[in-house]
């Protein structure tokens, strides 16, 4: 696999491991973007990671950063920063890691059907959707220029099981940021505290341009279910939309609109699309065969 | 425009597709759902759902309609989609429309015509009644191979292969049987067969042709 030659791809931070996948003193290889790279680990935080060239020549060194319960590098400049995601330093929180899933497709479609309320109450049945109530009620989108980032806010759908904490169904409220085009994330209402939002994110490390591993941490705000009921619950989520990332037709992500065809509640998509398009992005972009 | 051949292959038996089901089978590298409503005849479109992509042959059949198992989308036979689940009250736009490919039935098998024109005529062996199914086989070489292995395997006592169009070759056996095989070319290195048969006593054969057919695999891919 080359590695891509992309520049606004490889200019963005990317997750390449879990806080406690390298054990101290130990060391992990990885892919980025096509690029082997290796991680050691030398103290409780303190991390190294530099490109391993196929060639067996000596490596560079990478920028690191560790948070939000993952090992972030670039291979390039960072244009931006990490997001900045308060709920993480909330005291009373559980914030938990749920390791790395593995999923071969390319990087937006996972971020897309992340930001996807409509298939609720098809692929989550009984959970997170209803197939009863399948609606999609109007919601806002923004693209907020000082962050760039890209907003969907004032969405509701309603969820028979919307949390490991619920009890009953709920019109949840969601909204939903996408920070950079590998990580998007999610707040909404919690079941028993209507002033506060858990907080979910997914940073996805492209390994290829149709291969990732996806990491969701998350900040929930829940006293009674365990660590590793939270995990289930939202790794148990994830592998039912896995069956449908791996299904989809390209791989690659088209972004011409008459080739996929939005309606009203791909709002998000659609916003997410279009500064994809505008950033010029061309690593895990579908480019349609000239007929 | 498409840039495929105009000609009908041959991509499942239809006994195989029941109703009520949407299957995958790949035809020249193009992924296609074989569907079935509650009844009537079996429809071959992409593999694609025009919304988001998802594969239409995960999808799973109400009444008369496909639907998407992505966003639960239905599309009627003609390839429109009639219902978007998200928008209950919404007519969905005449622009949204499953792509779909001419399907004919004919001596139990499905043929198709990835061409758009679709102006050449379906494999004609006679008429379309008394054909048995026997099974479909899925061989790991090229049409090309398979179609010459056709020539030269023992079917017992050949008298004649009829090939047409490179699609299809009937085998006539000396003791009144015939046997008709649609070849479909899968991939590069992949081949499926299907295969069916008329003549006296050909519905009690049934089970010793299948293990021909299991015989002439094993040739071809020993070869």
């Amino acid at each position: 696999m080359a590695v891509t030659t992309d520049s606004v791809a490889l200019n963005e931070w990317v997750p390449c491991g879990w806080l406690g996948q390298v054990p101290l003193g130990g060391q992990m290889d990885t892919v980025i973007f096509g690029q082997k790279i290796s991680i050691t680990r030398s103290d409780d935080d303190c991390y190294r990671v530099e490109t391993l060239p196929e060639d067996g020549s000596s490596g560079r060194q990478l920028p690191v950063q560790t948070r939000y319960c993952c090992i972030f590098t670039t291979l390039g400049e960072a244009k931006r920063p990490l997001p900045e995601i308060a709920e993480f330093d909330e005291p009373d929180r559980r914030v938990t890691g749920c390791g790395s899933v593995g999923v071969n497709t390319s990087p937006y479609r996972l971020v897309e059907n992340f930001l996807d309320m409509a298939h609720f109450s098809f692929i989550h049945t009984d959970i997170l959707g209803a197939p009863d109530r399948t609606e999609v009620l109007a919601y806002k989108t923004e693209h907020r220029k000082d962050v760039d980032e890209i907003w969907a806010i004032d969405c509701t759908f309603y969820q028979p099981a919307a949390s490991k904490a619920s009890a009953t169904g709920q019109m949840t409220q969601y909204v939903y940021r996408v920070m950079s085009p590998f990580s998007v994330m999610l707040y909404k209402n919690v079941h028993c505290d209507p002033t506060r939002n858990d907080a979910i994110c997914v940073f996805i490390q492209p390994k290829g341009e149709t291969e990732c591993l996806a990491y969701m941490p998350m900040a929930i705000v829940d006293e009674n279910s365990s660590t590793a009921d939270l995990i289930d619950f939202q790794q148990s989520i994830f592998l039912q939309d896995r069956v449908i990332l791996e299904n989809q037709r390209p791989a690659l992500l088209p972004l011409d609109p008459t080739y996929e065809l939005p309606t009203r509640a791909d709002a998000s998509s659609i916003a997410y699309r279009r500064w994809l398009k505008a950033m010029n992005i061309k690593f895990g972009i579908y480019e349609k065969q000239a007929a | 425009m498409s840039l495929e051949q105009d000609r009908w292959t041959g991509v499942g038996l239809d006994r195989q597709v029941q109703a009520a089901s949407s299957n995958p089978v790949i035809l020249d590298g193009q992924a296609l759902a074989l569907w079935r409503g509650e009844d009537g005849p079996v429809r071959v479109w992409e593999d694609r759902c025009p919304h988001r992509g998802m594969r239409l042959s995960f999808g799973f059949v109400r009444g008369d309609t496909l639907r998407c198992i992505y966003h639960g989308w239905a599309y009627r036979t003609d390839g429109q989609c009639v219902e978007i689940p998200a928008h209950p009250d919404l007519a969905p736009p005449k622009t949204i429309c499953a792509n779909s490919y001419p399907a004919e039935s004919r001596y139990g098998i499905v043929w198709t015509n990835l061409s758009g024109a679709g102006s050449a005529a379906l494999p004609d062996f006679g008429a379309d009644e008394g054909w048995e199914p026997v099974r479909s086989i899925y061989v790991d070489r090229p049409a090309s191979v398979v179609r010459e292995a056709l020539h030269s395997f023992d079917f017992g006592d050949v008298s004649e292969v009829r090939m047409n169009g490179g699609s299809a070759a009937l085998v006539r056996v000396r003791s009144g049987l015939e046997i008709l095989f649609a070849v479909q070319p899968v991939s590069d290195g992949k081949t499926a067969l299907h295969a069916v048969a008329k003549g006296q006593g050909v519905a009690g054969r049934r089970a010793d042709l299948a293990r021909r057919l299991e015989r002439l695999r094993a040739t071809i891919e020993r070869a």
